[in-house]
C-alpha cells in the first residue's frame, strides 16, 4: 500500500490532499499516481489543471522517449482525468473547468492517434459537430465532443454560430458521414432545418446522417425536420453515433 | 538503451487493450456528463468555479470585474432559471468582448427598481439598464433622437455629464438614457423609468355592443363607411385609445367578431412636460413645441408593436385608431396646437372652428401615416368629438358607457382625474363642469403620493394607535395613491388625529404613516389634498344646486377614471371628496372612458348618436358662480357635504 509521500509530483500530492476526502478512493489514487513514473505524473498533472500546451509537449516527448502510447493513456491522460472527474462530482471545479481538461487530454490523445492508425485501429465513426447559426450555447455541444472522443470516435468541432455552409464544407473536406448539430434557443432551432435543407439542395443530403440535441430539441421536432437521430443528453449521444454509425454502414453498397 | 524509433517503428497497439481503456474513459466521462446535467438545475453550466463567467454570449448577470482583466462575474443567485437572461444574438459578442476590455473604474453604483450594478464612467444610464434588465423604451438606436428612453434620474444626477443637445428639450431631474453619460465614478446613482405600468382598470360589467363598425369588409375590399382602404388581407383590427393626462389604456379589437384581443394600460410618457394639463400646455408653447406629441406616438406605436407581435398580429390589418381624451390630450395626440386652451375662454382651435361654424363638428380624422401611427398607411385616426372646453371626449365616450342619452331619473358621472370632470342629467337635460383639481390625488404635489403603480399604499386602516397598510402588489409601500390618501385623511378625521381645516392634533408637522419607510404625510401635503378635494367638491355642489337636486335624490352616481375604482366611498363621503349618495348607489365604472371608446369603435350608431348628445350638454364654467370663492373655501375642509349650507 503506498502513501501520499510515495508520488513524486507536488502538484498531484496536494491535489488528493485537497480534494479526495474519502479514505478508500484517496488511497486508490494515491496506489494508482505513486505507481506511475515521473514523467507520468506530470502529464496527469497537466491534465487536471487543464494545461493543453503541456500536455501536447508532454506526450510527445514520452512517446519520442520510447515511451508506451498504452503507458500514456493509462498512467498520464485517463489517471489525470479520474481525479478530474472526482473533483468534478463533489463541486470543487464546474463544466468549464471539466471542459478544459477535456480539450487536455484531447491535446494528448492527438499524438496516440497515428499510433492507433498505424495499427490499423481506426476511429469508429467521424462525426463533425456545431452549434447552429446564431447560437452562441456550446457547453451541451462540448459535453456531447467530449463523449464522443472517449468512446473512440474521430470529432470535428466547428464551435458555435455554424451556418449551413460550414457544415456542407466540413462534411466535404473531411468526408464525415454523421453530422451532430445544436441548438439551446427556440429561435435558433430552426437553422437545424435549415442546414439538412442546403444538405438536400446541395444533392448531399444522402451521403450523411443528422444527430440533434440541444435544450428546446424534442424527438418530434427531430422528426419534423428530418433529421435522422435525436439525443436527450450527451450519454444518447454516443449510442445515437454508434447506431447512427452501424446503419450507414450497412446502408452503403 | 536509447532506441529512439520513428512513429511507424513504435510498438503497435492491441485492439482490445486500447478498447479497455476508451471503456475505462467512457465511464469517467459517463459520469461527468450525468452529474453535469443534474448540476445544471442548479448552477449556471457557464459559470466556472470562481462564479466568473465563460460565456460567448451575453447574460444578463454578467458584471464587469473589479480589476479591468479577466472574465465577466456571475451575479446570478442560482434561484431563478439564469437561461433567461442569456443574450441570443451572435452581434452582442463583439459588444461584450469590447465592454471586457475597457477599464472600470470602482465603487459607485447605478441603482433601479432594487436592483443595482457598478457605474462605469464613460458608459450611458441605458447600457446600465440593459444590465440591470430595465426594460428602456427606443426605437432609433441610441441615437438621442426617438426621445422614447427618457428616464427621471431620482438620485445622484451630478455624476452625470451636462445634458447633450438632443437632451435640450428636457428639464429638472429628466434625461435621455442613451444621452446621460456617467461622468464621475463612485456616485450612486438611481432612476426610473417614464413609463411605469398602472394598476390595470378592469374593465366592470363589458356590455355588448351591436357589431356595426366604420370599417367593413366587403368581398376582398376593405371600407371605411363608403370609402374604400384597402384589399382585405385576411383581418380587420381597431384600436380604441384612452389619453389620459396620466394613464392611456390601448385596446385592440377585432372588428369582425367585435372581441377584444387584447388591453394595456400604461402611463402618459408626457411626465417631462409636468404633471397637469396647464403646464403641459405651456411647455407645448415653449422652445420644444411638439415633443408631447413625439412622446406620445412614440409610447403608442412601442405598446402596439409589442401586442402585435406577441399575438402575431400585422399592423396592415388595423384600419382604424379611435381616440379619446380630454380636450389638450386629444388634440396634442393629433398634433394640433393647444396654447388657446391654456387662457380664457379655454377652447380648443377645433372648438373655436366649430362655434363660428367653420366646422360641423369637433370630431377629428387624420390618416394613420401622416401622424406616423403604427397601422395599415390608409388607417383612420378618429378623434371623438368634445363637448366644451376642457370637458373632452373622454367625459363623451363616459357618457356613452352609462347610455346617458337614454337616462331621465337624475344621474351624475363623475370622471376624476388631474381634471375632474362632472356631469349631472335630469329629464333629458344635461350639464357639464370641469374642475382643475390638480395632480394631488394622482401622485403629484404631495411628497409621498404616487400613482396607482406598485408599491403604492392603495388603503389605510388606523387601528389602535397603528396605520394598517394595502399596498398594490404587496411590496414594500413606496408611497401612497389616490384611493390610500382619500383613505387616510378620512381616517384621521374619524380618529380625530386632524380637524377638518387639515390640522394635525398636537401641532404635530407631519404624522408617520409607515415610519420604517418614510412614508409620511406633512400639513403642506394636507393643503395640497385640500385644494384639490375642493375642486371635485365645487364641481358636484354647483351643478346639483343648478338642477335643484339633492344628494339623497341622485339615483345613480358614476365613478370612472384614474384611482375612482379603488376608492372607499364612505372615506371619501366622509371627507367631502364625493358628494353624500348612500352607497348602493355608486357605480364604479372602471375605466368609463376606455369602454366607451371601445363601443364607439364597434358601433357607427352610437358614434353618430353622440352628435345629439353633445348638443344637449351644458357647458357650465364654475369660476363664473357669483358664490364660487365661497363654495371652493366650504369645499377645501375636510368633512361631509352639508347640503343645506349650501342652499
Amino acid at each position: 500500500m503506498a502513501e501520499l509521500g510515495d508520488i513524486g509530483n507536488e502538484f498531484l500530492r496536494s491535489e488528493l490532499e485537497e480534494y479526495v476526502e474519502e479514505q478508500v478512493e484517496r488511497q486508490s489514487m494515491v496506489d494508482l499516481y505513486a505507481a506511475t513514473s515521473p514523467s507520468m505524473q506530470a502529464i496527469a498533472a497537466a491534465i487536471i489543471d487543464g494545461r493543453h500546451h503541456d500536455v501536447d509537449r508532454m506526450t510527445r516527448e514520452a512517446l519520442d522517449k520510447d515511451g508506451q502510447a498504452l503507458e500514456v493513456m493509462d498512467d498520464g491522460l485517463i489517471a489525470g482525468m479520474a481525479l478530474v472527474g472526482i473533483k468534478f462530482r463533489d463541486n470543487f471545479i464546474f463544466v468549464p473547468e471539466v471542459l478544459a481538461c477535456a480539450r487536455a487530454m484531447k491535446a494528448g490523445m492527438a499524438h496516440i492517434e497515428p499510433i492507433l492508425s498505424a495499427s490499423g485501429i481506426e476511429p469508429i465513426g467521424k462525426v463533425i459537430m456545431g452549434t447552429v447559426k446564431g447560437d452562441l450555447h456550446d457547453i451541451g455541444k462540448n459535453l456531447c465532443i467530449m463523449m464522443l472522443r472517449g468512446s473512440g470516435f474521430q470529432v470535428i468541432d466547428l464551435g458555435v454560430d455554424t451556418s449551413p455552409d460550414d457544415f456542407l464544407g466540413a462534411v466535404e473536406e473531411h468526408g464525415a458521414n454523421l453530422v451532430g448539430m445544436s441548438a439551446l434557443l427556440t429561435t435558433t432551432m430552426p437553422n437545424m432545418g435549415r442546414t439538412i435543407e442546403a444538405f438536400i439542395d446541395a444533392d448531399l443530403r444522402d451521403d450523411v446522417m443528422f444527430m440533434v440535441g440541444g435544450a428546446p430539441v424534442t424527438e418530434a421536432f427531430a422528426e419534423d425536420m428530418g433529421a435522422d437521430a435525436y439525443g436527450a443528453d450527451a450519454v444518447e449521444c454516443v449510442e445515437v453515433a454508434k447506431r447512427l454509425t452501424v446503419e450507414s454502414a450497412s446502408a452503403r453498397p | 538503451m536509447k532506441n529512439r524509433k520513428s512513429k511507424t517503428g513504435r510498438k503497435p497497439i492491441d485492439r482490445a487493450d486500447y478498447e479497455e481503456r476508451l471503456a475505462r474513459l467512457s465511464d469517467i466521462f459517463r459520469d461527468i456528463a450525468t452529474h453535469a446535467d443534474e448540476q445544471a438545475l442548479l448552477r449556471c453550466p457557464y459559470k466556472n468555479r470562481f462564479d466568473r463567467c465563460t460565456a460567448l454570449f451575453s447574460c444578463g448577470y454578467k458584471r464587469t470585474p473589479q480589476t479591468p482583466a479577466g472574465l465577466p462575474v456571475c451575479a446570478s443567485d442560482d434561484q431563478l432559471d439564469y437561461r433567461t437572461a442569456w443574450e441570443t444574438d451572435p452581434a452582442s459578442v463583439e459588444d461584450m468582448r469590447s465592454q471586457l476590455s475597457s477599464t472600470c473604474e470602482n465603487a459607485g453604483t447605478v441603482s433601479f427598481d432594487g436592483r443595482s450594478c457598478a457605474a462605469m464612467a464613460g458608459k450611458t444610464i441605458f447600457d446600465h439598464a440593459d444590465e440591470l434588465e430595465a426594460k428602456v423604451p427606443t426605437s432609433c438606436g441610441r441615437m438621442g433622437t426617438c426621445h422614447e428612453c427618457i428616464v427621471e434620474v431620482r438620485s445622484g444626477g451630478d455624476a452625470l455629464a451636462p445634458r447633450t443637445d438632443a437632451e435640450a428639450f428636457l428639464g429638472g431631474a429628466y434625461r435621455l438614457a442613451c444621452q446621460a453619460v456617467i461622468e464621475t465614478s463612485g456616485k450612486q446613482i438611481g432612476f426610473e423609468l417614464l413609463r411605469r405600468t398602472p394598476k390595470i382598470l378592469v374593465a366592470q360589467g363589458r356590455r355588448s355592443v351591436e357589431l356595426d363598425p366604420m370599417v367593413t369588409r366587403q368581398d376582398d375590399k376593405v371600407y371605411y363607411g363608403e370609402e374604400e382602404l384597402d384589399n382585405y388581407r385576411g383581418h380587420l383590427y381597431g384600436v380604441a385609445v384612452d389619453v389620459g393626462t396620466t394613464t392611456m389604456v390601448l385596446e385592440l379589437l377585432d372588428l369582425e367578431t367585435g372581441c377584444s384581443r387584447h388591453v394595456e394600460s400604461f402611463e402618459n410618457p408626457q411626465r417631462f412636460g409636468g404633471s397637469d394639463i396647464m403646464t403641459r400646455i405651456s411647455y407645448d408653447g415653449g422652445r420644444y413645441h411638439g415633443e408631447l406629441h413625439t412622446a406620445m406616438v412614440n409610447t403608442f406605436n412601442t405598446v402596439l408593436r409589442g401586442i402585435c407581435k406577441r399575438l402575431g398580429i400585422s399592423r396592415h390589418d388595423i384600419y382604424e385608431i379611435l381616440v379619446v381624451g380630454n380636450t389638450t390630450m386629444r388634440e396634442l395626440f393629433f398634433g394640433l396646437d393647444v396654447q388657446s386652451i391654456g387662457q380664457k375662454p379655454y377652447r380648443s382651435k377645433i372648438e373655436q372652428d366649430y362655434r363660428n361654424g367653420s366646422r360641423e363638428t369637433t370630431g377629428l380624422r387624420e390618416s394613420a401615416r401622416n401622424l406616423r401611427l403604427l397601422a395599415n398607411s390608409n388607417a383612420v385616426v378618429f378623434g371623438v368629438p368634445i363637448i366644451a372646453s376642457h370637458v373632452g371626449g373622454d367625459i363623451v365616450s363616459d357618457l356613452v358607457a352609462i347610455d346617458m342619452a337614454g337616462r331621465k331619473e337624475p344621474v351624475m358621472l363623475i370622471d376624476v382625474g388631474t381634471n375632474t370632470e362632472v356631469v349631472l342629467g335630469h329629464g333629458g337635460r344635461l350639464m357639464a363642469a370641469s374642475c382643475p383639481a390638480g395632480p394631488a390625488f394622482e401622485g403629484g404635489l404631495v411628497r409621498c403620493g404616487m400613482p396607482g403603480c406598485v408599491g403604492a399604499i392603495e388603503s389605510v386602516r388606523y387601528r389602535a394607535g397603528k396605520f394598517h397598510c394595502e399596498t398594490i402588489g404587496g411590496v414594500a409601500p413606496e408611497g401612497i395613491c389616490g384611493s390610500g390618501l382619500i383613505d387616510l385623511l378620512a381616517e384621521l378625521r374619524r380618529a380625530e388625529l386632524m380637524t377638518p381645516k387639515g390640522v394635525f392634533r398636537n401641532k404635530t408637522q407631519e404624522i408617520e404613516v409607515v415610519a420604517e419607510h418614510g412614508v409620511t404625510l406633512s400639513r403642506q401635503d394636507a393643503s395640497e389634498l385640500a385644494q384639490a378635494k375642493a375642486a371635485n367638491f365645487c364641481g358636484q355642489a354647483i351643478l346639483m344646486r343648478k338642477f335643484g337636486v339633492s344628494p339623497g335624490e341622485i339615483s345613480r352616481l358614476y365613478l370612472s377614471g384614474g384611482f375612482a375604482n379603488y376608492v372607499a366611498v364612505s372615506s371619501a363621503v366622509e371627507i367631502g371628496f364625493l358628494a353624500p349618495v348612500a352607497e348602493d348607489r355608486v357605480v364604479k365604472l372602471g375605466n368609463g372612458a376606455a369602454q366607451g371608446a371601445r363601443e364607439l369603435l364597434l358601433s357607427r350608431q352610437k358614434r353618430e348618436a353622440v352628435g345629439e348628445l353633445i348638443r344637449k350638454i351644458e357647458h357650465v364654467e364654475l369660476e363664473t358662480t357669483p358664490d364660487f370663492f365661497e363654495v371652493f373655501v366650504e369645499g377645501c375642509q375636510f368633512k361631509p357635504m352639508d347640503w343645506n349650507s349650501l342652499q
